[in-house]
């Protein structure tokens, strides 16, 4: 069956919480993920990266956490940034004009960075072709 | 609307969760043979994840059902249909679901589908009675990168045929013309140093004369001067004598009877091997031939040749042979052009009839000329097409035979009793679910005269249009009848007797027919041929069958036993509460997946039981509690023959209505949705 394993890493960087997923997020799998990122949100550590580089299927479920939650994070001044996405899955998250709502980037430094430099919400980097 | 499907899949799930993957695989297998992009089967996968999880959740709110998939392919475009047989669920947010509106609610629900319709060209929710479908369209992206398409049709094999025969071609010449101009090349210096060497022998022969006969300088000179003259193609000619001391020297007279000195890169020690030495940027050969006389050495020719003129000549040939190459193979690559068009034009005209085909002309044939290996396949294609047109032919026939299917259904539809009368002191309750499209089951409930009313349930052998002909005929002629005669055993016989001429061979009906008095409370029933009647007395708690003999309707009467021999007719006086159950033979031959029948034993054990556990009897509720008994016992599976049945509770308290009370009970008919082409249908 799918399965799913989340390791979280709040060190490094001051407030920047990385969330590291394998595996597939769907209905079976997707309420893990959301407890983690509740934990999160109750210790107010709003500025989060989602590193997806071992994610190959997310459902309606998955997408569903992101976008229930990143109204409360951006009003908390922080965001959810996904990193590494492979194509399938950004794929899909381009047809479902989630780049409209949820911000994506090539590779976890540049999510990090994103943080650091202070980049509007909403601005984007354009992924490799 | 669309053209016709080029394959439809069919599949029906457990509607769990779990389940989910083996749906996922057959609508990955049926987009791959749709030829779909794998970006395009990566999104199709999720949106029906999405529509599954979505049936399973909200239609059938996790219990069990199933989920039947139907992919349709065309020619364009593939049709998903999730099919559950649950609660109608109007999907969330269905219509416009915008992302901003979600996000701002902070909600997830509603995303599946909005997911769906981001993914899907169309989609569309369809709920009818006893099933909802979720009906998504999906358009096949042609792939179409120009520069491909641009660089395949400038290389058509008529170009690729030429390149490649030109590559061998030059090939071909190329070795040949290295290898014969190497071949000449080094018969022309073998020539040339044979003749050089033959020279030099005749020169030293007559020097060893000069020498013995010691012969002045001056006649040493002219020797050599006048081989000089005569051949030009020798540079220097010296004599020298044993010791090594000049002779003769064809250029400097002066050098006479200094010591020898070789030219720098050869030496005077190899004698009769030509070599070879570079000097004011020319290359020439050195030979040394010794004068001889008897075993006695006398001396040494010593011969400067040039062998340039040789090379001048090949130059020049080499210089020929180029351009009659270049001309051969320019000739040869037209003349191949050409050829090639003799062999590509047969493909082309195959592909002008072809297309003629696919735009309707299904006569366009295809002439049986040319080379073998064409006619074979003119041959071949002439097949497929008439093979092609005769299936369309028959595809026509088809669709035809469906809508007279369609047809026959509605008229069956419309011969069932839409609403039952109300009996006094009788409560009943009837249920009827077709198999396919047209069943060949009957009920009626009508009322004849005052107090009179006749219950019949019939089963038509047969199906299709035939069958429900002779239902329709037979739902008249039993209401003509039982209004004009007075037992029901009587009644069946008019039937029999009109139904007899009328039926096609080899068709029967096997009816059970109950009149019930109303004032008396009296039942008189008749079978032909029918299932038993299954009655519940209620003071014994106990069910009797009643299986009253007779024939089937519309069997001509042999010698022995006519019809009407053949019927019984069985009374009963009914008391409070006593029950009796119409049916037919769907309800006992149900099936379930091991192929077992539900079976009359199984059938009246429930009953009995259902029975002593209810104090009070709702027919309404018995009726539903028989149909899941039946459904939880088939698994769902579609059932081979109609179901149909009636029950009926005799109620003698005094609230019943009145007689004239005639609003009745609402029926509600169950068709099953089988699609046309539905594996057992055909």
């Amino acid at each position: 069956m799918d399965n799913i394993s989340i390791s979280l890493q709040e060190g490094s960087r001051k407030e920047v919480s990385e969330v590291r997923v394998d595996g597939v997020i769907d209905t079976l799998t997707a309420g893990e993920l959301e407890e983690v990122l509740d934990s999160l949100l109750k210790r107010d550590r709003f500025n989060i990266v989602v590193d997806l580089a071992g994610v190959d299927y997310i459902s309606s479920a998955g997408w569903g956490i992101f976008i229930s939650h990143i109204k409360e994070v951006r009003a908390n001044g922080g965001d959810i940034k996904l990193a590494n996405m492979i194509s399938n899955v950004y794929e899909i998250y381009e047809l479902l004009e989630f780049d409209n709502v949820l911000t994506a980037y090539p590779s976890l430094d540049e999510a990090r960075d994103a943080f650091e430099g202070q980049l509007p919400p909403g601005e984007k980097k354009k992924r490799r072709s | 609307m669309f053209r016709r499907p080029i394959k439809e899949i069919n599949a029906e799930f457990i509607a769990e969760e779990k389940y989910l993957d083996s749906i996922q695989k057959t609508v990955r297998e049926s987009c791959v043979a749709a030829s779909m992009s794998r970006k395009d089967i990566a999104s199709v996968l999720l949106a029906i994840e999405e529509g599954a999880t979505n049936v399973i959740r909200h239609a059938y709110l996790y219990e069990k059902g199933i989920i039947r998939l139907r992919v349709v392919i065309y020619p364009k475009l593939v049709v998903f249909s999730l099919i559950d047989y649950g609660r109608s669920f109007q999907p969330e947010g269905s219509g416009t679901l915008d992302l901003e509106r979600l996000v701002e609610s902070g909600r997830k629900g509603g995303l599946g589908f909005y997911m769906i319709q981001k993914i899907m060209d169309s989609v569309e929710y369809i709920s009818t009675a006893g099933f909802n479908e979720l009906r998504m369209i999906k358009h096949i992206s042609e792939p179409s990168p120009v520069g491909r398409t641009f660089l395949r049709r400038l290389f058509t094999l008529r170009v690729k045929f030429s390149i490649w025969t030109f590559f061998i071609m030059l090939i071909i010449i190329g070795v040949s013309i290295y290898y014969f101009d190497y071949r000449t090349s080094e018969q022309m210096y073998k020539h040339k140093h044979e003749t050089v060497r033959a020279l030099a022998e005749t020169i030293a022969d007559q020097a060893a004369g000069y020498f013995i006969n010691r012969r002045s300088d001056v006649e040493f000179d002219e020797l050599i001067v006048s081989y000089r003259r005569a051949n030009p193609e020798l540079q220097l000619v010296v004599l020298t004598d044993g010791d090594g001391i000049i002779r003769a020297h064809s250029d400097d007279i002066l050098n006479i009877r200094k010591p020898y000195v070789a030219p720098d890169q050869v030496s005077d020690s190899i004698i009769g091997v030509p070599q070879t030495f570079r000097s004011e940027h020319r290359v020439w050969s050195y030979l040394v031939t010794p004068i001889m006389t008897g075993e006695r050495l006398l001396g040494n020719v010593h011969v400067t040749y040039s062998t340039a003129g040789i090379y001048l000549q090949l130059t020049e040939s080499r210089k020929k042979i180029f351009f009659l190459t270049v001309i051969l193979v320019l000739f040869g690559i037209l003349g191949i052009y050409l050829l090639s068009n003799y062999f590509v034009s047969p493909i082309l005209n195959i592909t002008r009839r072809v297309r003629r085909f696919t735009s309707g002309d299904l006569e366009a044939e295809l002439p049986l000329t040319g080379a073998e290996e064409f006619f074979e396949i003119s041959r071949a294609f002439n097949q497929m097409m008439t093979r092609l047109s005769q299936d369309r032919r028959n595809i026509v026939e088809r669709e035809k035979m469906a809508k007279e299917i369609e047809v026959a259904s509605q008229i069956q539809q419309t011969l069932l009793p839409r609403q039952l009368p109300s009996l006094p002191h009788l409560e009943i309750e009837a249920f009827y679910r077709a198999a396919s499209m047209i069943g060949g089951d009957l009920y009626n409930v009508f009322r004849i005269g005052d107090h009179r009313y006749c219950l019949a349930v019939a089963d038509v052998s047969g199906k299709g249009v035939p069958a429900s002909m002779m239902m329709s005929i037979l739902r008249t002629v039993i209401q003509i009848q039982a209004s004009e005669q007075v037992s029901a055993k009587k009644v069946l016989s008019k039937v029999n007797d009109y139904l007899v001429d009328n039926m096609p061979r080899g068709m029967f009906i096997t009816v059970f027919l109950v009149i019930y008095n109303a004032r008396s409370h009296k039942i008189n029933f008749v079978s032909a041929g029918h299932n038993p009647m299954l009655f519940f007395r209620a003071d014994k708690q106990e069910i009797m069958k009643f299986n009253p003999k007779g024939m089937p309707l519309g069997i001509p009467s042999t010698n022995n036993v006519s019809f009407d021999d053949s019927l019984e007719e069985i009374a009963l006086t009914l008391r409070q509460d006593d029950l009796f159950f119409l049916f037919t033979d769907g309800v006992t031959e149900a099936r379930d997946r091991d192929n077992n029948q539900y079976g009359l034993d199984r059938l009246t054990n429930f009953l009995q039981n259902y029975l002593l556990e209810k104090s009070k009897v709702e027919v309404s509720e018995l009726s539903k509690a028989i149909v899941s008994e039946l459904d939880d016992f088939t698994g769902f599976l579609k059932t081979a023959d109609d179901v149909t049945f009636i029950l009926a509770r005799c109620d003698l308290s005094e609230k019943q209505p009145s007689q004239e009370a005639n609003t009745g009970v609402e029926v509600k008919h169950m068709q099953d949705e089988h699609p046309a082409d539905s594996p057992d249908r055909t």
